[in-house]
């Protein structure tokens, strides 16, 4: 892993995050990439959960971590029921809606779904790993290592043939270049 | 074709399932229990759950933030 991303130098969107990314980044070690958001807000209820199932992830980026309790918001009320949301998931984009063009973390499928139907930005922990990649946070050797190491050191469930594929188009990523101004 | 099912469900869901079909929004609580399954499996399908990870893939990789 590389060294902890300085937070003076975190992407200034807001980023509201839900359990699952949280959880699995601290699985494969990784937690600190979310160092590279200035702040992740974490509503109530998606901080139980991550301190019922992995409280060591919270410790570990604590000083990312904004605590946070998202009003109730009708539109997120109105899909509640038809994607089978979960307290955290809801609470996560409840939250998302209090601000403008937020980024929710999240790896669960029905609150991504939601989160379209809601015209957010929603992405996951493989998402994050890549970015990381892009951004230069991670080695291509860093990331290729942690992506194969989903299955056995993380409880994000990726089926093994499109797991690979994801690994050879990381292993492809060549750096956008750069031009000087 | 279909299959009975035995299942526990917590009480305040089944009241409020009960509250529905009273006010007419489903005839009964059968049909309440197969939507929500068929919407359940409908929202998390694997292909489904592939494509939001292809996004993220093009999203971490080409992505401009």
């Amino acid at each position: 892993m590389t060294d902890p991303l300085p937070l003076s130098r975190g992407s200034v969107i807001k980023v509201v995050s839900d359990a699952g990314p949280i959880i699995h980044l601290d699985e494969l070690g990784a937690i600190d990439l979310l160092a590279d958001f200035q702040l992740v807000y974490v509503p109530d209820e998606v901080w139980i959960e991550v301190e019922r199932h992995r409280p060591q992830a919270i410790r570990r980026i604590a000083a990312q971590l904004s605590k946070c309790s998202p009003p109730n918001c009708e539109r997120v009320d109105s899909i509640k029921a038809v994607y089978s949301l979960h307290r955290g998931e809801y609470a996560a984009l409840c939250q998302c809606m209090v601000f403008k063009n937020a980024l929710l973390l999240t790896d669960d499928t029905a609150a991504r779904l939601a989160a379209k139907a809601l015209a957010m930005n929603a992405h996951g922990t493989i998402g994050l790993l890549l970015r990381a990649l892009r951004r230069s946070h991670l080695s291509k050797d860093e990331t290729l290592r942690l992506l194969r190491e989903i299955p056995q050191r993380s409880s994000l469930h990726v089926r093994p043939s499109f797991l690979a594929e994801i690994i050879e188009q990381a292993a492809a990523f060549s750096p956008a270049p750069r031009f000087a101004r | 074709m279909s299959t009975l099912i035995q299942t526990e469900i917590p009480d305040q869901l089944m009241l409020q399932a009960k509250q529905m079909v009273e006010r007419g929004w489903a005839v009964d609580i059968n049909s309440i229990i197969t939507e929500s399954l068929r919407r359940y499996l409908e929202s998390h399908q694997e292909g489904l759950s592939e494509q939001f990870i292809r996004e993220d893939v093009e999203w971490g990789l080409k992505g401009d933030d």
